[in-house]
């Protein structure tokens, strides 16, 4: 176990740099997430935590020490790939006992290693089994076998659930979790969706375009996103985005929308009067029992889920998500009257993106 | 025979063996615990060199195979131009410089051009008989019918037997006095006709062969081809409407193109060397009308130890070949 | 498959055209054949009169002396040393050079991998005679290696290419797992590449062992004593010595060309497959 540092972390491929100065601290025994729409460069990251993906400049320490010219064994990481890699040609067994015979293991330490992760992640009775005689979800968890066996300082996830079906993924998602409380080990888990990435980290990294837009617990990330990205790509359904003009005092300012109807916003949020800014309102807090400011339009979509139901509703010429309770009698075409509160308005400048 | 499109290498000259000596420098400091090494600006690279045995698979994987398709192939091949340009009977070292002479004598030779004009007419057979015939039968046998799988293995068994016992064979039964053309040809009552000897007709006689031994392998890559094809789309066409004969015209032969690009491919490279086949059935005779390009150099050229004229045939099979390679490549196959 | 067709559905028309077209064909082929083997068994007389039918009297002797000589015991033994080492050699040097170009990027390599498949371009022939000088400037006249050597050499372009290409398709998630488990390229390849490259290896081998088997014109030209020859040129010098007695050749022809069509017919789909393989896949 141990902790991981980046320190002024660069990648260029020739002229094109695809990971722009990041640095990052992860504690020993963190569950860390990269999350991170395709291409934002978690992947390029994790590879070269890694040490499978050179780095043009900067440093990577693993529990202190610099490992930036080290192989990957070196760095004594495992790492689980989306695609699993098990050697097709080898058994269960052999398969995660491979690292520790490269590393002249003798025969009955790599056995009873192998055992005991083995039935930690109940693979016992596949052991013998060839990958290709696995489902997908023993797969995932042979690959899961594999990176613990060898007992790393850290744990690297390159989207490990991605493809398998989504009951199993929530399955395995619990499995990763519970894996990370029993054995602690350090973790640094890529992912493009950010439920899986609020539900399994302690903290998560939002990247984009190569930069860390934002660091943060999964609740800070929720509540206070940092700018307009953040808010846009953490939540589900995603926020609500409305172009506005600040309009009022500093104790009672509010945001203006196209057709002249007013939003209030908390009075801690450093607005200029007359500045563009672009509200967002999480659905789940467009709540009709309580709120300052009444939001009222055309029904333009209702999508019952069972307990709850999205209503999408025409708000001066935009459309805005709510989520209410799935007994409300929205239907198509009637008017939809939901209220928020003031401290649930995110303001953010416009041009800058940057939360106020 | 794949047109190879690498992404360009980014990196300058030899730095791959510098880079990985380099690191090997930083990680003694690394292990020996003394300080971090400071971070080490290096060339990037898309896949991680940061194996150390990098070099041991260049130094010791790349170099037998490289010596010996120096030494076997390309030298050789390289010598074969030089020693077209003497007149040498293979002994000491070639003195005797008589510049373009070989080939001057080798394009006035009436056996040579013979040879030309059989490999020509090899490479049209091939194309204008072979192809279509094994098109044919492998659309025949991509039907789900009885004795399917037979019929295939009988169609490609002559091209797994030798090309010497082949034309062995076939000297047989082409023979006059035994074989099952005498036999024909005195049930029917008629003269027997001595066909690998007549000068008219031996290279026809030889042609037949040719098509015997090889179709099968053109049918196989036909039925390959047909295999790989996607249903779906010839349900579609006939849904469509359309009949047997159109699906194949419109939709199976137009799909075939690359398969067929391939078979021509292999019939003119294979038709440029034929010898082994010759060699039995006729030996180039008679009078030199079934003579192709490398009987022509084995019985000029390596049976008279005539090294400079043998070498300049050499010369030319390799010019014609490699036209012909990059040329139909260029032309024809750039999109498979 | 063009045409999902089943027999149920296909007209009785289509189907007897389908098989007399066939039946024709396949007769066409294999009449030659079998009229060896049977002439094999005739007396020169009788091959005379009936070269089509079934021997009049039926005489095993032209098949036991060839038997039970070691002329044609020998000639088989020299091919099949000739096409082992053929195929040994092939597999270690071509197997090592493709896994250089399929994953160590290095300054060249694209120009090293299309100075292999020149070898592609061109038939041994084109380039005998120097050959031939530089085989006996070696010493290696009249052995084995003189046939082996420059026959790897021909063949490496073409099994170079197939182990590259296969190397290539193994996905790339598998090379960075090994190395993150501390394989380096050497263990990798060792490890990895090869236990998973049987299918390669099979094809490659085949299109060598079946090239070596049937190869006439280099031992023809590095091959001087008798008691090394391969069978292809022993059936050419034993058709030389009994010239007209052509019940003699055929049995000859007939036991040379036995251990391919035994083997084909074991191996069949192995060889088909190997063969067309080879073919479409460079």
């Amino acid at each position: 176990m141990a902790s991981v540092e980046l320190r002024h972390l660069r990648k260029a491929y020739g002229s094109l740099e695809v990971i722009h100065d990041i640095s990052l601290a992860v504690e020993d025994g963190q569950f860390i997430a990269l999350v991170g729409p395709s291409g934002c460069g978690k992947s390029t990251l994790l590879r070269m935590i890694a040490g499978l993906e050179e780095i043009s400049s900067g440093d990577i320490a693993i529990g202190g020490a610099v490992v930036n010219n080290l192989t990957p064994r070196e760095r004594n990481i495992a790492m689980v790939f989306q695609s699993y890699a098990l050697y097709p040609h080898m058994t269960v067994a052999q398969n995660m006992g491979f690292n520790l015979k490269l590393s002249g293991f003798p025969k009955a330490d790599m056995e009873s290693r192998v055992n005991e992760a083995a039935r930690m992640l109940d693979l016992t009775a596949l052991l013998d089994r060839k990958p290709a005689q696995l489902s997908g979800g023993q797969r995932q968890r042979v690959a899961m076998g594999r990176a613990i066996v060898r007992n790393p300082a850290i744990f690297l996830f390159d989207e490990p659930l991605s493809n398998l079906d989504a009951k199993l993924r929530v399955q395995m998602r619990s499995e990763i979790k519970t894996l990370h409380q029993k054995v602690k080990t350090t973790s640094i888990y890529v992912t493009h969706d950010q439920i899986e990435a609020m539900t399994l980290a302690d903290k998560i990294v939002v990247l984009n375009h190569g930069r860390v837009e934002q660091v943060g617990t999964p609740l800070e990330l929720y509540k206070k996103p940092a700018n307009l990205f953040v808010a846009a790509f953490i939540g589900s359904p995603a926020m609500n985005m409305l172009d506005c003009t600040v309009e009022g005092d500093g104790a009672q300012p509010a945001a203006r929308l196209g057709d002249g109807s007013k939003i209030a916003i908390a009075p801690d949020r450093k607005v200029k009067v007359g500045q563009a800014v672009t509200i967002g309102l999480r659905p789940e807090h467009l709540n009709p029992g309580a709120g300052e400011t009444t939001l009222a339009g055309k029904t333009l979509l209702v999508e019952p889920t069972g307990a709850q139901t999205h209503v999408v509703f025409d708000l001066a010429g935009q459309s805005v998500v709510a989520i209410v309770d799935g007994e409300h009698p929205a239907r198509y075409g009637a008017r939809f009257e939901t209220k928020v509160s003031a401290d649930h308005v995110h303001v953010f400048d416009r041009a800058s993106g940057l939360a106020l | 025979m794949v047109p190879h499109s690498f992404p360009a290498p980014s990196e300058a000259p030899g730095s791959g063996l510098a880079n990985a000596k380099v690191r090997q420098m930083a990680n003694i400091s690394i292990s020996s615990g003394a300080r971090a090494a400071r971070p080490v600006r290096t060339v990037t690279r898309k896949r991680s060199s940061v194996a150390h045995d990098r070099w041991a698979v260049l130094v010791f994987f790349l170099p037998p195979a490289l010596l010996l398709f120096t030494l076997f192939v390309i030298m050789p091949m390289g010598e074969a131009a030089w020693y077209s340009l003497y007149k040498w009977n293979g002994y000491g070292t070639p003195t005797e410089f008589i510049g373009i002479r070989n080939f001057q004598v080798l394009f006035r030779n009436a056996a040579f051009t013979q040879a030309l004009i059989n490999n020509g007419l090899i490479i049209l057979i091939s194309i204008a008989i072979q192809v279509p015939l094994a098109i044919w039968l492998s659309t025949m046998l991509a039907h789900r019918i009885a004795g399917v799988v037979s019929f295939r293995l009988i169609f490609f068994l002559p091209y797994v037997l030798a090309d010497v016992a082949a034309g062995l064979i076939w000297r047989f039964i082409y023979d006059g006095d035994y074989g099952l053309f005498a036999a024909i040809s005195n049930f029917f009552g008629f003269a027997t006709p001595y066909v690998l000897a007549d000068k008219d007709v031996a290279i026809y006689a030889v042609l037949g062969v040719i098509v015997w031994k090889y179709f099968g392998f053109h049918m196989m890559l036909f039925i390959a081809g047909l295999q790989s094809l996607d249903k779906s789309v010839l349900e579609a066409a006939e849904i469509d409407g359309a009949t047997g004969w159109q699906k194949f015209r419109y939709v199976t032969l137009p799909l075939l193109g690359s398969t067929l690009r391939l078979s021509i491919f292999f019939a003119v490279i294979g038709s440029l060397q034929l010898f082994d086949m010759i060699m039995p059935l006729t030996g180039g005779g008679p009078s030199n009308s079934t003579q192709t390009m490398v009987t022509f150099l084995y019985t000029y050229g390596v049976m008279r130890m005539q090294v400079g004229l043998g070498s300049a045939v050499g010369v030319v099979l390799f010019i014609i070949c490699v036209t012909l390679a990059f040329g139909y490549k260029r032309i024809f196959m750039r999109n498979d | 498959m063009t045409d999902m067709t089943s027999t149920l559905r296909m007209p009785l028309q289509t189907r007897v055209y389908l098989y007399v077209s066939l039946t024709l064909i396949a007769a066409l082929v294999l009449i030659p054949l079998l009229t060896t083997a049977l002439g094999g068994f005739k007396s020169l007389g009788d091959l005379r009169t009936n070269p089509f039918g079934l021997p009049a009297e039926w005489q095993w002797s032209n098949y036991t002396d060839i038997l039970f000589g070691e002329r044609y015991w020998l000639q088989i033994f020299n091919s099949l040393v000739i096409a082992a080492l053929t195929v040994s050699l092939t597999l270690v040097v071509s197997s090592m050079a493709a896994f250089a170009f399929a994953h160590v990027r290095f300054f060249g390599s694209s120009f090293l991998l299309n100075y292999f498949l020149l070898g592609l371009m061109f038939p041994a022939a084109t380039a005998i005679l120097p050959l031939f000088i530089r085989i006996r400037d070696l010493g290696l006249l009249d052995t084995y290696w003189g046939v082996v050597l420059p026959q790897v050499a021909f063949g490496l372009g073409m099994s170079i290419l197939l182990f590259r290409n296969y190397f290539r398709n193994l996905p790339e998630e598998l090379f960075q797992a090994a190395f993150v488990d501390g394989c380096g390229y050497l263990r990798f390849f060792w490890y990895i590449s090869l236990p998973l490259s049987r299918p390669i290896v099979a094809t490659v081998s085949i299109i060598s062992f079946v090239g070596s088997w049937n190869s006439y014109i280099l031992p023809l030209i590095m091959l001087n004593s008798e008691a090394k020859y391969p069978w292809p040129l022993g059936i050419m010098v034993y058709r030389g010595e009994y010239g007209t007695e052509w019940q003699l050749v055929l049995a000859f022809i007939t036991l040379t060309i036995l251990p391919t069509v035994i083997v084909f017919f074991l191996a069949q789909k192995h060889i088909i497959a190997g063969l067309t393989a080879g073919a479409v896949k460079s």
